[in-house]
């Protein structure tokens, strides 16, 4: 086992590659009461077509990655595994994102036999055409509530006016229609694909031994067999630079509209990975925070005219095939507000970020670190994240302090192009 | 476990509660004002947070404040209202980086101290009252916030059941307000509001952090001056509603959704401030807490009616509110399902494993939540400030852990369903109950 110190923000880390594949990195947290782990597979709903070393090319159906998150809680026992946290006084879950998908508990209590009981579960998956079909019920009524949902329909408006091909743009739960094509042997497809310790990394984070945990781990893992590692291939559909849509609207039952905005990046500035990816984020997230975050003159204006209030923010996804910045919130007057952005962001793009600014929000960007390492979830879930990209989130600000003032004006002229800027907006019904 | 303890320290009538501790990368501060919560003072006391967060007498203008805090290594300040039974909570917050862990060293404390304290107690004034654009802003924002409720329509069923169930109770007011207050609130008349809450109602304020409680005291001390210091009122712990002659009803809503959002009201007749209050977690956790819970095995994991199917207890005004998102034709069957599970309570069909996962989850709730800096502040503030008594962590998890069946079975009994609550679509037969 590896020992991995950062001693600026006091943190020690310890890695070790099982001989399965498997990644396992623990973060001893003294003080803390609880434990928060998270088994997590590469592995998320833009996983749709892929190919396993010397077997043939599949797609399968829109949100199966998040069915099979659902589907495997169920047990042989018939019981489902949430019985068993709770009996070890456990909080378990699990989500399914873009890119991953993770499970994870926390517990103040019986750290060893719920972490035994999270490898188990996810190790052992029990699917029945019984207990498939009576999950599409369930999840059907989750695709509902998304459905009504007006700050999911608008962030998800805005993917989807801004990608052509990029499977980004399909929802992570799918759509009724397509779940209900799923079969068991359709899952257990993907579960044998993308499921195998070689694809996964396991975090704990909390008042934990390291030596002892490892060990446990080590045991509970050789204990098991698994398929030799195969490589998986998967595959994007090339995506062109243009937007799909430059402006997407949906009409909801809602009080006061929606309106996210942003830039997508063009083919040169995606499947970056490692320290530049990070550079692109954190610098990205500077150029947001500079121009309209809520220290910014164009921000205080837009507020002070009320085409905005405290629900405007801005935010940035970068991972495999895409990227892009979101910025918004709630506002009475959507119209209005695009055009000011394209009358002023533009001007204040051309002026540059200032030294001064630039420092102001590395400054703030650095404390916000800091509040997010008080965050066990934030950690485990943020560093699977970098790791699955070959970044390392520990490195957050040695890169945030590697950062010129250059590189984020740079930054600016690349990120702001004008051609690749989509809308999307949530209106009252008429 | 490691547990938590708070130090509390009067300056004048302000209570000051400070907890060092290690386990933090950052210093929490967070100020609690209670008012009485009345028609005539709400929209008010929603109103201050946002007007206090614009500007200080230093930094007059909010890009000065917000530049001041990014510069300050991004710390936060932030602000709010809720509702604790009759009552409503205005806090105000900010959280500072611990220069222990950043290359340059120096304390951030102090200057964390005076911009926490004048945010709070030195607005920055215009002609004797608050700023007029200000105030005028600030209006505009919060009728934003009223009239954006119906977008979340968790949220907005949640607020209409307890609109209809307590009609005519103070604690049917939202807490954000109400959007016909607003036309009569101006910059002066909200000002003098301010000085009147702020030199009469409770206040608390807390810090949480690697910090010495002398130095913390020390610090607010000198920013509580001696108007500061008067004596404050006192608001009375509200005690439950008995609701004996209440009879159950059905309200239903129309929007247009795709997915029926049911709420169920219950009176528990148990408060924080009860002895029973432990029994009454218990009987939530087995009831509809936890994914182990009646509720979510029998709606969503047998029936397969619902996502979500769960409860939770406003424990100062003693409600319990069950919550489902269904598919609209099945409201009856839903509705039926979760009766009987209210049934089942009553009569202690209660297992030893329920009971053994209940106790185990609870605990381990209870426990996590002093891992955040937060929430550890809530808790007290909850259970030993608002409870009208004193309840630490370990009392808590003590009684929970004695809290047997018939202990349950005896809250169970008290239990009522005064409200059914149903936000649907626009189709179908308008009287019809569907």
């Amino acid at each position: 086992m590896q020992k991995i110190e950062h001693r600026q923000i006091e943190e020690t880390l310890y890695y070790e590659k099982l001989p399965n594949g498997l990644q396992v990195y623990l973060l001893p947290k003294p003080g803390f009461n609880k434990t928060y782990a998270t088994f997590t597979t590469r592995y998320g709903s833009i996983d749709n077509t892929f190919q396993v070393q010397g077997q043939e090319k599949m797609s399968v159906p829109d949100g199966i990655a998040h069915f099979l998150e659902h589907k495997m809680f169920e047990q042989p026992s018939g019981e489902d595994v949430f019985q068993e946290f709770s009996r070890q006084g456990a909080s378990a879950n699990a989500f399914t994102s873009f890119t991953r998908t993770a499970y994870l508990f926390s517990c103040t209590d019986q750290v060893q036999k719920n972490l035994t009981t999270l490898l188990d579960f996810v190790q052992s998956p029990y699917f029945t055409d019984q207990n498939v079909e009576k999950e599409k019920g369930i999840i059907g009524q989750e695709i509902r509530m998304y459905d009504d949902n007006p700050d999911w329909r608008s962030y998800f408006g805005l993917i989807e006016a801004m990608y052509q091909q990029h499977p980004v743009k399909i929802d992570i739960a799918g759509t009724i229609e397509s779940i209900s094509k799923i079969t068991k042997e359709l899952l257990y497809t993907c579960y044998q694909t993308f499921y195998h310790p070689s694809n996964m990394l396991l975090f704990l984070v909390g008042p934990v031994d390291p030596e002892a945990t490892i060990e446990l781990i080590r045991e509970n893992q050789s204990a098991k067999t698994f398929d030799e590692i195969k490589e998986i291939h998967r595959f994007f559909p090339d995506e062109p630079d243009q937007v799909a849509e430059k402006v997407k609207e949906v009409e909801l039952s809602v009080g006061i509209s929606k309106c996210l905005f942003g830039f997508k990046e063009g083919k040169d500035a995606v499947n970056l990975t490692g320290e530049a990816l990070m550079k692109q984020e954190l610098a990205t997230q500077i150029v947001l925070e500079a121009l309209i975050g809520s220290s910014s003159e164009l921000y205080q204006s837009l507020y002070d005219d009320g085409l905005i209030d405290d629900s405007f923010g801005c935010d940035y996804s970068l991972d495999r095939g895409y990227g892009f910045s979101m910025i918004g919130g709630d506002t009475f007057d959507p119209d209005q507000l695009l055009q000011r952005i394209r009358d002023e962001l533009p001007k204040r793009a051309e002026q540059g970020i200032s030294p001064e600014t630039f420092e102001r929000i590395r400054k703030k960007k650095i404390g916000a670190n800091l509040r997010f390492l008080n965050s066990p979830e934030w950690i485990a879930n943020q560093f699977t994240n970098y790791r699955f990209n070959d970044a390392d989130l520990f490195k957050i600000i040695p890169v945030l302090e590697s950062l010129s003032v250059d590189d984020i004006n740079r930054r600016m002229q690349q990120h702001i192009d004008w051609n690749r800027f989509a809308v999307s907006i949530v209106r009252p019904h008429s | 476990m490691s547990t938590i303890q708070f130090e509390t320290v009067s300056i004048g009538d302000v209570r000051v509660h400070v907890c060092s501790s290690e386990k933090f990368k950052t210093t929490a501060l967070l100020a609690f004002i209670a008012q009485e919560l009345k028609p005539e003072y709400v929209t008010k006391t929603a109103l201050l947070p946002s007007v206090l967060q614009r500007g200080t007498a230093s930094y007059p203008t909010t890009i000065e404040l917000r530049r001041k805090l990014d510069s300050f290594y991004g710390a936060t300040l932030f602000g709010d209202v809720f509702k604790r039974g009759e009552r409503h909570l205005i806090q105000i917050g900010m959280e500072i980086a611990n220069e222990r862990y950043l290359s340059e060293k120096k304390s951030l404390l102090d200057e964390g101290i005076n911009l926490f304290s004048e945010a709070l107690f030195s607005p920055h004034l215009e002609q004797g009252g608050f700023k007029a654009s200000y105030v005028e802003a600030e209006k505009k924002n919060l009728k934003q916030k009223i009239e954006s409720l119906q977008d979340d329509k968790i949220r907005y069923a949640s607020q209409r059941m307890v609109e209809e169930m307590c009609k005519g109770e103070p604690y049917a007011l939202f807490n954000h307000g109400r959007i016909e207050d607003l036309p009569q609130i101006d910059a002066q008349n909200l000002y003098t509001y301010y000085q009147e809450v702020i030199q009469t109602c409770p206040i608390d304020i807390y810090c949480v952090g690697n910090v010495s409680a002398d130095d913390v005291v020390k610090r607010l001390e000198r920013n509580i001056g001696d108007s500061l210091r008067q004596r404050r009122k006192t608001l009375a712990v509200p005690s439950a509603v008995h609701s004996a002659a209440r009879k159950e009803k059905t309200v239903i809503d129309r929007l247009n959704v795709k997915q029926g959002k049911l709420n169920l009201g219950c009176r528990t007749n148990v408060t924080i401030q009860d002895d029973d209050y432990p029994a009454l977690m218990m009987y939530n956790g087995i009831f509809g807490g936890f994914p182990h819970s009646k509720l979510f095995l029998n709606v969503r994991e047998k029936a397969s009616l619902a996502y979500y199917c769960s409860s939770r207890l406003e424990s100062h005004k003693g409600l319990l509110i069950i919550q489902s998102g269904i598919e609209i034709s099945n409201f009856e069957k839903a509705v039926d399902i979760i009766k009987k599970q209210l049934a089942a309570m009553q009569q202690g069909d209660i297992s030893d494993k329920e009971l053994d996962q209940t106790k185990a989850t609870l605990s381990n709730q209870l426990k996590e939540q002093q891992d955040r800096s937060f929430e550890l502040i809530h808790f007290h503030f909850n259970q030993s400030v608002l409870s009208g008594r004193e309840r630490t962590l370990e009392a808590l998890l003590h009684d929970l852990e004695q809290v047997r069946k018939e202990d349950i079975t005896r809250v169970a009994e008290k239990i009522q369903l005064e409200t059914i609550y149903f936000l649907r679509d626009q189709e179908g037969n308008a009287n019809a109950k569907n």
